[in-house]
Formats: C-alpha cells, sequence, structure tokens
C-alpha cells in the first residue's frame, strides 16, 4: 500500500514537471524572428540554400524598398491570371498566404502555406486551390535581389491571395 | 503654408500608438497594470520581431491579461509577416480592452495588408461612433482615416458614397491648410471614373501642385484621353513615364497603394496611343 503510495506520487511528480518543463518551452518556442522558417527536408527543396546562414535572413522591408518584384507587380499578376483555374465549390473564400525565402541569387524556397476564411479563422481551401497557387508562385524563377551595405542579402516575402468563389480577386502586397 | 501630412517618409518604422505612460496607471490606483506596463517597457532596444521582444510581452500579459499595449505590440510583427491569423486574435484582444485606442488602427491595417474593405469600414465607423474627437490619421500618417474609409467604400462599388466622403474630408484639411499625400489623386480617380472628367483635370491640377506622382500625369492622360484631347493625353504620359522612371510614383514600405500604376501600364498606353496615330 505504501509502495503503490509512493509510485503514485512519483508518478504525479513527474506528471508535474512535465506540464511545467511544457509550460517553460510555450515561451522558447519563439524562433529568432516571427515568422521565421526553419529548413524541412521533407519538404524543402534540395537545392535551395540561403546564402548567409538563416540568422542572417531578413524581411523584405527591413532595406526600405517596400514590395519589390523582379518585373514589377505586374509580372507576378499576369503569371497567376494567366496559369490559375478558378475550382468552383463552397467554402472557397478567404485568404491564402505564401511566404517563402529569397537568396542572395533571385532564388526563392522554403514555401509555407496559410489559409484563412475572410473572418481570420484558419481553414482549409481545396487542395488543388492551394496547390495551384504554390507551383505558379515556385515557377516564377527570378525574384529581385536586394542588397544591403552593397552585399546581396536573404530576405523573407509573401504573397496573399484573396479568394472569392474560387475566384482569384487580389494579390498582395 | 501648407502642410504635408506624409509621415511615413519620416517614419516608416515607428508606431504611432503612444508608449503608455505606466506612472497614470499607478496613479489611478491600477498597480497591475502598472507592473505590466513597466514590464512591457522592456521591450526598448528589442526588435518588434525578436523573441526578447515576444517574451517581454507575454510576461507582461501573464501579469495583467487585460494590459491592450501587450497585445497590440505583439501583434505588429505578425502583421507585418503576413500571418493574418495569430494578428487578427491579438489585435482583437487590444480592440476589446481599449477599443478606442485601437479601432482606428485596426481597420487602417485590414486595409493596408489584407484589403478587407467591409472590416476596415466597420472598425473605422464604430470608432466615430465611440468617439466624439476627430478619428484621426492612418498608422502611418498616409492618410485620415475617413480617406481610407472612403477609399474602402469606392473599392466595394459604392463610388458616390467615396466621393462624397474624399470631398468632405478635403475640405476640412483644407480648412486647417492641410493636404494628403494622394488625397486630390484619388478624388482625381474617382471622378474620373464617375465620367466627371472636368472635376477630375482640376484635382490632377492640385495633386500636381503639391505632390507630383507618376499616377497623377496617368490618371490626367486618361482623362484627357476621354475628351479627345490627344495632345495633352500623350504629353501627360510622357511626364507620367519620366515621373516613374526618376522614382515620383506611389509607394508604402509594406504594401501597393490603391491606384498604383506600373511601368508596364504607362508604356502599353503610350503604345495605345501611337497605334492610334495619336502623334
Amino acid at each position: 500500500m505504501k509502495k503503490s503510495f509512493l509510485t503514485t506520487i512519483l508518478l504525479l511528480s513527474i506528471f508535474w514537471s512535465c506540464q511545467t518543463e511544457k509550460k517553460v518551452n510555450e515561451k522558447e518556442e519563439y524562433l529568432r524572428w516571427v515568422g521565421d522558417i526553419e529548413h524541412n527536408a521533407q519538404i524543402d527543396e534540395i537545392d535551395f540554400k540561403v546564402c548567409n546562414g538563416d540568422d542572417k535572413i531578413l524581411q523584405y522591408f527591413n532595406l526600405g524598398e517596400g514590395p519589390v518584384y523582379r518585373g514589377e507587380k505586374s509580372k507576378i499578376l499576369n503569371a497567376f491570371k494567366s496559369k490559375y483555374q478558378p475550382i468552383s465549390g463552397k467554402n472557397q473564400n478567404g485568404l491564402i498566404r505564401i511566404r517563402f525565402i529569397v537568396n542572395c541569387k533571385g532564388k526563392a524556397g522554403r514555401f509555407r502555406v496559410l489559409q484563412s476564411d475572410f473572418d481570420y479563422q484558419e481553414k482549409e481551401f481545396d487542395k488543388e486551390t492551394v496547390s495551384q497557387l504554390l507551383n505558379i508562385t515556385k515557377g516564377i524563377e527570378n525574384w529581385e535581389v536586394f542588397k544591403r551595405h552593397e552585399v546581396p542579402v536573404d530576405y523573407y516575402i509573401y504573397l496573399i491571395f484573396k479568394i472569392t468563389d474560387g475566384q482569384l480577386t487580389e494579390i498582395l502586397p | 503654408m501648407k502642410y504635408f501630412y506624409f509621415l511615413i517618409l519620416l517614419f516608416p518604422f515607428s508606431s504611432m500608438i503612444a508608449q503608455p505612460n505606466c506612472e497614470a496607471y499607478k496613479y489611478y490606483g491600477d498597480t497591475l497594470k502598472y507592473e505590466a506596463c513597466k514590464k512591457a517597457m522592456g521591450i526598448k532596444g528589442h526588435y518588434q520581431f525578436s523573441k526578447e521582444y515576444q517574451t517581454v510581452l507575454d510576461e507582461s500579459i501573464e501579469i495583467d491579461p487585460t494590459f491592450d499595449y501587450a497585445y497590440w505590440a505583439k501583434s505588429i510583427a505578425y502583421l507585418k509577416s503576413g500571418d493574418f491569423v495569430t494578428w487578427k486574435k491579438l489585435i482583437d484582444k487590444a480592440v476589446e480592452y481599449n477599443p478606442k485606442e485601437h479601432l482606428g488602427y485596426r481597420g487602417w491595417c485590414r486595409f493596408q495588408f489584407f484589403r478587407d474593405y467591409k472590416g476596415a469600414i466597420r472598425d473605422i465607423e464604430k470608432l466615430d461612433s465611440l468617439v466624439d474627437y476627430d478619428i484621426g490619421q492612418s498608422q502611418n500618417g498616409t492618410y485620415h482615416l475617413n480617406i481610407a474609409k472612403g477609399l474602402c467604400y469606392k473599392a466595394i462599388g459604392e463610388k458616390e458614397k467615396a466621393i462624397a466622403i474624399l470631398e468632405k474630408q478635403i475640405k476640412l484639411n483644407e480648412q486647417e491648410n492641410l493636404f494628403g499625400a494622394n488625397d486630390y489623386l484619388h478624388l482625381g480617380v474617382l471622378y474620373l471614373e464617375t465620367e466627371k472628367f472636368e472635376k477630375a483635370i482640376e484635382l490632377f491640377k492640385k495633386q500636381s501642385e503639391n505632390n507630383e506622382l507618376a499616377e497623377n500625369q496617368y490618371y490626367l492622360a486618361l482623362t484627357y484621353k476621354k475628351l479627345d484631347n490627344l495632345n495633352e493625353y500623350k504629353s501627360c504620359l510622357e511626364k507620367a513615364k519620366e515621373l516613374y522612371v526618376g522614382g515620383r510614383k506611389m509607394s508604402d514600405p509594406y504594401s501597393n497603394p490603391m491606384d498604383k500604376i506600373y511601368l508596364e501600364n504607362i508604356e502599353n498606353e503610350i503604345n495605345t496611343a501611337y497605334n492610334n496615330g495619336y502623334k
């Protein structure tokens, strides 16, 4: 009886310590910066490399030029306008963000997708809608090369797609 | 002298929502908020995106889960990284605990970052209903919030309502000797789109006097085209191209402003002009 009591206390202690650790870990869940994308060998392209190390990847707006695209935004708009095929069906409304890294050579990689309805609640669009947007984005071969102090840098950028009834109505930023 | 409230050029990385006065909470006996506020001030020197910045604010929220400033400050990095899901959860908390302080900001961000026109209108109109003072400028200082609201009405197809809102706010601004960076241009485009061509020209000329932009000459060209004034049409297109190449165009550090054009638009229009024999 005494032994089982001690065992219970021990198990509760272990359980409690795990809970506590989890709470501490929650605080430490942040990476270097909000939105940092770690390399994932399962999904990321093998040949995509950042040039200056993950801890030096900037945000597109850190360089003060705003959202700049090679060939201007009209090139991006034209790419999606000509290639995207609307998927009709219920619930094809909301926002899809594709965020990724552009390296010092203007190549893009580590694409990540976020989806929500128009009330900013997470949801999932039809897989075909998402894969089309992802593939068209990946198909844009050259992105603007940003420099800091004359040195080409790696940076995060994103595209947000507004989808209404499956139709692509706006591309941001 | 007119005062140009184009603060974005001066403070592109700053925030217009004031840093809270922690001592005020203490004075009014809210010791919990005072402690949360003091903790939150630990963000100084840390980048908004950094884990240090975010962690300090988490600790502030742990002290007082109703401290709106901490939610607002946390939300900024999520907004700028395009994480609309996390941003919305955080900014909603800030609005919940201090609507008068954050409704205008949330409305503006809905418009600037996500082109959430109806949501922006709701927030700005809600703020207007709660306060008896001027609802003020957008976060970046480029627009009065009423101008932003008008642009949202335009985007959802209510152009006459948009015109009325812009006309009213511009008149109020002029009484104070103020003008917005792009206000005349936007109203001019609205007149052009509703076929009030003479009024459009008047507004584009005002924009030229105050803040000349490639977009302004481009839309002026389109107006002259509608009026069959082909010499002015072509001349304005050439000016638009010159301005654009020279960098005198609409810009924003985070987004592409409404009514912005690209070099391709100007060149296509110039090609149209030549192909149609407008020489």
